[in-house]
């Protein structure tokens, strides 16, 4: 290799400013495609659920009913206020929070478990272990529903069992139970993985380290193992919660009627109601909260980059 | 690329003991708390793998047997009519065909649009780069059902409901992320000096893209190809929100099929769905094991 190679001064190396206008058109694609299907769209259905029920609204705007029409030049805050005077709404939204929130921490103490005891132990059992927790990647959420829903029936494996045993176990089909147990489920794997990438990480002199300085197999995983593992601990924190507090599926099919999660609640009001303005405002409560949620992994990916840079 | 498995280094008995010994902890005898944590651990060993495999293996059962009355243990009977008559129900097969056939192509078109991107964002420094992954991973971020409520305003003026293309840019849409963040990490990571080696060898641009590069880049991209395949196989929300009853795939016929036909039937088709997700899973598992998946969505 030549001196010219060894410090990249050959003349093949791109110079900046050409190497940006084609970064730009090559990745220009999927932004375009973006911009059109999901960008667009979302505009235009903040522009709908205010009332404004011309251009690209009108065709959705001829089959809806219970419609409300702009009254200013911004529009009519109609459709919100129906949308918020409604009970179910309410009930649905404390539903969806709380059934992420729980479903996101146990899925949290759960991952975190297995990757520390993949970390800690490394033995066959702990690697089985890790393997296992990533079988649901595997399963379609469709099927993993309806087997979580059949599971947890009035028929199901817990209420056979418990019925030879002499006592009544709960049915926890088409409760918000099931709809926890499949939230959980389906998270369960990315969640594993980024924990488990994050905790490899933290190199075993640094835990021989605090042990030597005389801490508790506990103390040294809560003092420095996981805080060094904490930006993966966010990534899965923040995809889990962002996949369950907009899902659709795994309520839909194993969830009770109502109180519901507004993922389903929405669907509900765009179809079989045929409300579709009022199904937007909904979606875009739970936008606001996704995005919340959201905020929170890019601060934590900037916080990273800035600490290894 | 950490691995997802990588144990405290292991050294022979005698140098352990020597060591530990010199450290000054001595390996614990079974005390009862020893006993119990080793409790707790086999609990929560069996409680995970009943968490996990229950639902599938009883979802599995039902696909063979004649019926199943509450509360016994063991089914009424066991046969394989059930497979018959799925495989011979014309409406599932339409399911079935919809599916295989829709899935490559939007795996085909993911690539085209996203591949070149994803090389651009791994090797060209420009403006806003940084804000545009974050923008594309945003999509995921949304809720997708609600995403699908505001896509169908949009398709509902473009005619768009109820076809083949529709439901085309709508799984294309959850395929998106994959085609970008995965093979951006997976590009990013081949050293440049090896393809600067190529160069000094005498090799044009092309030859070291294709030899080295791509090469170098291919199980991340494979990775990207097969969690998009099943990503658009397994997509059900949009695809029911904008196809039915029109276009249904195997996923959209599910939320019917459990509604209308028996228990069986549903999980036959539950089996049948559930292959090509295990198949392809299999044949990445070493690269999602060993850190690909989960080193690509951190952003660079």
């Amino acid at each position: 290799m030549t001196a010219e190679a060894a410090t990249g001064t050959l003349p093949q190396v791109k110079r900046p400013h050409t190497g940006r206008v084609r970064g730009l058109l090559m990745a220009l694609p999927p932004i375009v495609f973006v911009v059109v299907f999901v960008g667009l769209p979302i505009v235009n259905a903040a522009l709908y659920s205010l009332g404004h029920l011309g251009g690209l609204n009108s065709t959705t705007a001829l089959i809806a009913t219970h419609q409300s029409r702009a009254t200013h030049w911004w529009g009519t805050l109609g459709a919100y206020r129906d949308v918020f005077s409604q009970d179910r709404f309410w009930r649905d939204l404390t539903v969806t929070v709380v059934i992420t929130l729980i479903s996101t921490g146990v899925t949290l103490v759960l991952a975190t478990s297995i990757a520390l005891f993949l970390r800690l132990s490394g033995s066959v059992i702990s690697k089985g272990l890790a393997a296992l927790s990533v079988v649901p990647q595997f399963i379609p959420v469709v099927i993993a529903s309806w087997a979580i829903l059949t599971f947890y029936s009035a028929t199901g494996l817990p209420r056979t069992i418990a019925a030879h045993l002499g006592f009544s176990f709960p049915i926890w089909g088409y409760t918000s139970v099931a709809v926890v147990i499949g939230s959980i489920w389906t998270s369960l794997p990315f969640a594993v993985l980024m924990i488990a990438s994050g905790v490899q990480g933290v190199p075993d002199a640094v835990i021989e380290a605090a042990r030597d300085s005389g801490a508790s197999l506990a103390r040294a995983v809560g003092t420095v193992v996981l805080p060094m593992a904490f930006v993966p601990i966010v990534i899965a924190a923040t995809f889990t919660a962002i996949g369950i507090i907009g899902s659709f599926t795994v309520p839909y099919l194993t969830g009770p009627n109502a109180p519901t999660m507004l993922g389903v609640s929405l669907t509900n009001f765009f179809q079989a109601y045929n409300q579709p303005q009022q199904s937007i405002v909904m979606a875009f409560v739970v936008f606001i909260v996704a995005a919340l949620i959201g905020a929170a992994y890019v601060w934590a990916n900037f916080r990273s980059s800035k600490d290894v840079s | 690329m950490t691995s997802l498995a990588r144990p405290i280094a292991a050294s022979p008995p005698q140098e352990e003991q020597a060591a530990t010994q010199a450290a000054g902890r001595r390996k614990p005898p079974w005390t009862p708390r020893r006993v119990l944590g080793r409790a707790l651990l086999t609990l929560f060993v069996l409680f995970l793998i009943v968490f996990i495999f229950g639902p599938l293996l009883w979802l599995a059962s039902w696909a063979f047997v004649t019926g199943w009355t509450y509360p016994n243990l063991l089914p009424d009977g066991f046969t394989l009519r059930w497979w018959k008559v799925v495989l011979t129900d014309p409406l599932l097969g339409a399911a079935i065909q919809n599916s295989l056939t829709l899935s490559p192509i939007v795996v085909i078109c993911s690539g085209i649009i996203c591949l070149p991107a994803a090389y651009a964002f791994a090797r060209f420094q420009f403006g806003g780069r940084r804000g545009m992954l974050i923008g594309l991973f945003a999509t995921n971020a949304f809720p997708k059902m609600g995403l699908f409520a505001t896509i169908a305003s949009l398709f509902y003026f473009l005619n768009l409901m109820q076809t083949m293309v529709g439901i085309l840019i709508v799984q294309m849409i959850g395929t998106i992320v994959f085609m970008t963040w995965i093979p951006a990490a997976a590009f990013a990571s081949v050293p440049r000096s090896l393809e600067e080696a190529a160069r000094d060898a005498g090799a044009g641009p092309i030859r070291v893209f294709f030899g080295v590069t791509l090469r170098m880049a291919m199980p991340g991209i494979l990775v990207a190809v097969i969690m998009s395949f099943l990503a658009s196989f397994d997509e059900a929300q949009g695809t029911y929100l904008v196809g039915a009853p029109t276009y249904m795939t195997m996923p959209t016929q599910m939320y019917s099929l459990v509604l209308n036909y028996p228990k069986q039937v549903a999980a036959v088709f539950s089996i049948l769905m559930a292959i090509p997700s295990v198949v392809l899973m299999l044949l990445v598992r070493k690269q999602i094991m060993g850190g690909q998946l989960a080193e690509g969505f951190q952003i660079r």
